[in-house]
């Protein structure tokens, strides 16, 4: 194929899937800029590898699975880089709600949220509290942790990709949801609750 | 033995995590329950690792349209195309 021909397939590919392609990036990553980096990226990918897009299978099929690839390197760049080179052994720092015993800071132990409904995710004030404390999040544990939201793949393997020990990566997660779980009481379930009670109270008052 | 047997916060809420990531050995499980039965905060922390796990895998099912032009998009990206 001329240099020439493939630009023009390309091209309209571009014309045909830029659409689908950013809408469905941007519903798994949220990020706007990156859901348009990343779908660049897709065409740019397959321009250069065009050779090795097979006829018979549907170009959309193509530039998905192309562009899933970009997510999982994404975020495994995410996960790696703030260590370069040294990948056998993560730190684990940052938030610890444990005592020198390793038992529960009183005001960290996990409370009853007295919900389990993921219908919570068509309310958007959740929504956003959510995205709040998965921003707030180490760049590291939010990458480990949306890698394992994004493949379906077991555990093990995940860790493999990071190039990590199975036992690194579930300290890594563990260690993500201690901080997201506590964001979420605070700024959520605990918030909810004190609203409640005060309108009880405010109701015996009147 | 029975030292054993009994541990930390921070060792149960690792297992919690371990056991749906790569699964328990029979102590483990063993220890973990013995824990649970005895520490209500551990308990609501496994009842919400479960519920933030559905959380995060339903949220990307979630529906938001992105705020940009697709057509800007495919204008830029014929661009660097044409480089």
């Amino acid at each position: 194929m001329t240099h020439g021909k493939k630009k023009a397939i390309i091209l309209q590919w571009v014309e045909d899937y830029t659409e689908d392609l950013l809408n469905w990036v941007y519903q798994k990553t949220s990020n706007q800029v990156l859901a348009e980096d990343l779908t660049q990226d897709t065409f740019l990918a397959a321009f250069q590898q065009i050779d090795r897009f097979r006829k018979d299978s549907s170009p959309k099929t193509w530039l998905f699975a192309i562009l899933k690839h970009k997510i999982i390197d994404y975020y495994r760049g995410q996960f790696k880089n703030p260590i370069k080179g040294r990948i056998e052994h993560v730190r684990i720092e940052g938030f610890h709600p444990f005592n020198a015993d390793e038992k529960w800071i009183s005001h960290n132990a996990p409370v009853d949220w007295e919900s389990n409904d993921q219908y919570l995710l068509n309310n958007p004030d959740f929504l956003k509290i959510l995205g709040y404390c998965m921003d707030s999040l180490p760049t590291k544990w939010r990458a480990a942790l949306e890698l394992k939201y994004f493949t379906v793949k077991k555990g093990v393997d995940i860790s493999q990709e990071l190039g990590i020990t199975a036992s690194n990566y579930w300290q890594v997660i563990h260690r993500a949801k201690l901080q997201l779980r506590n964001c979420l009481e605070t700024n959520w379930f605990k918030k909810r609750k004190d609203n409640e009670d005060d309108k009880q109270h405010v109701f015996f008052l009147s | 033995m029975t030292n054993n047997m009994f541990f930390s916060c921070l060792k149960a809420t690792e297992l919690v995590e371990k056991k749906q990531i790569a699964g328990l050995s029979c102590k483990e499980k063993l220890q973990l329950g013995l824990h649970k039965a005895m520490c209500g905060a551990c308990k609501n922390y496994e009842r919400q690792s479960l519920f933030i796990d559905v959380l995060l895998y339903e949220r990307e099912k979630d529906h938001q349209q992105p705020h940009i032009n697709p057509l800007e998009l495919q204008q830029r990206i014929k661009k660097r195309l044409a480089k």
